[in-house]
């Protein structure tokens, strides 16, 4: 059973009328690209540390943006996101940093790391609201 | 011949993994997360599957921006748990049943689903916490697995509908199988959570439960569920839901509802799992 096919460019505009959220469509996977891919090295140990021994030089290794260094560098993961990484590569990195992904994610909110874990204790940030751009709902 | 027995859904929280691998599962902010496995832990104890097909996705750890396979079928002899940045899980290696893989992959190819091909893989948790969270923590895992990744990380991920025939797919595949193996299917991923940006820790209890009482009670509403509902209601990492999709189209139109489990946090994530039984 095909259920019937949505137009390419709608699905895609709906997908950045989500508040504080960059789905990871094709155009952010090709301007992440090295980005993704330097974070993916480091599931091998060795390219953990060397990345920890000289961080710069390691990023310099591979061709991405001034700015996807800096982002890298600053462990700004908002940053990192608005130039095309995605989480599950990023997670790479705060995992070579043995941060673990509620800390780096709470990172990402503006909250404190115990108010943004006391707000998930209490059942998480409700979608209430933050539905839509748009039209919030 | 080989019979679906059972559908099996549950989340892939890393977290529930590390937990388990230190032996904190007995902490206070952990044992509410766990407690809703036991029966299923005993329940498996007494079904004995030989083969479960695991539906899960790969989290940048197999698949890099190289390779993104819609649908890949696992059809290696063993796998290996992955190194995702902190050393592998200390788990054993999960035996695949390349029989039965290949036998998956090339009806399902047949009934007009392109599977990609999979020989060589190492799994991340998106595979194996399934694993411990119904076997504990085995010498060697108790039944072989046939891996099913999907990719939900880089849109679009396929769409619910299709997740549902393809678990219809499968289980015409499994019942054209000559052995006598009793199967069953897990799906595995979310419950409401997002794990990036201002947004992150988006959790929305009332929809999944809802999305839980429907793969009993109306199925054929989730599997029209749009892309666009899951990222509003449950967050951008709720998506990995559609995978539970696949298990619930391989059980056939009805089903009966054994066991279900829902905990907020573990984590980022809300915890959902819920044991299905195909009625004749």
């Amino acid at each position: 059973m095909i259920a019937d096919k949505q137009d390419i460019h709608e699905y895609l505009e709906e997908l950045e009328d989500i508040p504080g959220t960059r789905v990871f469509t094709a155009a952010r996977a090709r301007q992440g690209y090295w980005l993704n891919q330097f974070c993916m090295t480091l599931m091998k140990a060795e390219n953990r540390r060397r990345f920890k021994a000289d961080e710069r030089a390691y990023l310099d290794e591979w061709p991405m943006t001034e700015v996807q260094k800096q982002a890298v560098l600053d462990r700004d993961y908002n940053a990192a996101l608005e130039q095309g990484g995605n989480i599950y590569f990023l997670a790479k990195v705060f995992f070579t940093d043995e941060v673990s992904f509620l800390q780096a994610v709470g990172t990402m909110t503006g909250m404190s790391q115990p108010d943004y874990q006391a707000m998930m204790i209490a059942g998480g940030r409700s979608p209430v609201g933050l539905r839509s751009k748009k039209d919030p709902y | 011949m080989a019979r679906i027995t059972a559908g099996v859904g549950a989340s892939h929280i890393p977290a529930l993994g590390a937990t388990i691998d230190h032996g904190k599962t007995g902490e206070p902010y952990w044992a509410p997360a766990f407690a809703g496995f036991d029966w299923t832990r005993a329940w498996e104890e007494a079904q004995k599957p030989d083969v479960v097909i695991l539906v899960f996705n790969d989290h940048a750890t197999a698949f890099d921006m190289n390779f993104i396979p819609t649908f890949a079928i696992g059809c290696a002899e063993r796998y290996a748990a992955a190194d995702e940045g902190w050393g592998p899980r200390k788990v054993p290696d999960v035996i695949g049943d390349a029989d039965l893989a290949w036998h998956i992959a090339q009806s399902c190819i047949l009934d007009e689903f392109d599977m990609t091909i999979v020989n060589k893989m190492d799994v991340d948790h998106g595979l194996t916490v399934p694993l411990s969270l119904m076997f504990n923590q085995p010498e060697a895992w108790p039944c072989k697995v046939v891996p099913l990744a999907v990719n939900v990380v880089t849109y679009p991920p396929p769409t619910g509908n299709r997740c549902y025939a393809l678990g219809e797919a499968i289980a015409r595949a499994v019942a054209s199988y000559p052995e006598d193996l009793n199967v069953q299917v897990w799906g595995t991923g979310g419950m409401s959570h997002q794990l990036q940006g201002p947004r992150a820790g988006l959790i929305n209890q009332e929809w999944d439960q809802r999305f839980l009482d429907d793969l009993t009670a109306d199925p054929q509403r989730l599997r029209h569920i749009p892309h666009i509902e899951y990222l509003r209601e449950t967050g951008s990492e709720g998506i990995e839901m559609v995978m539970w999709l696949i298990m619930r189209g391989a059980l056939g139109a009805n089903v009966r509802e054994l066991h279900r489990h829902y905990h907020v946090p573990a984590s980022n994530t809300a915890v959902g799992h819920i044991v299905l039984e195909p009625i004749a």
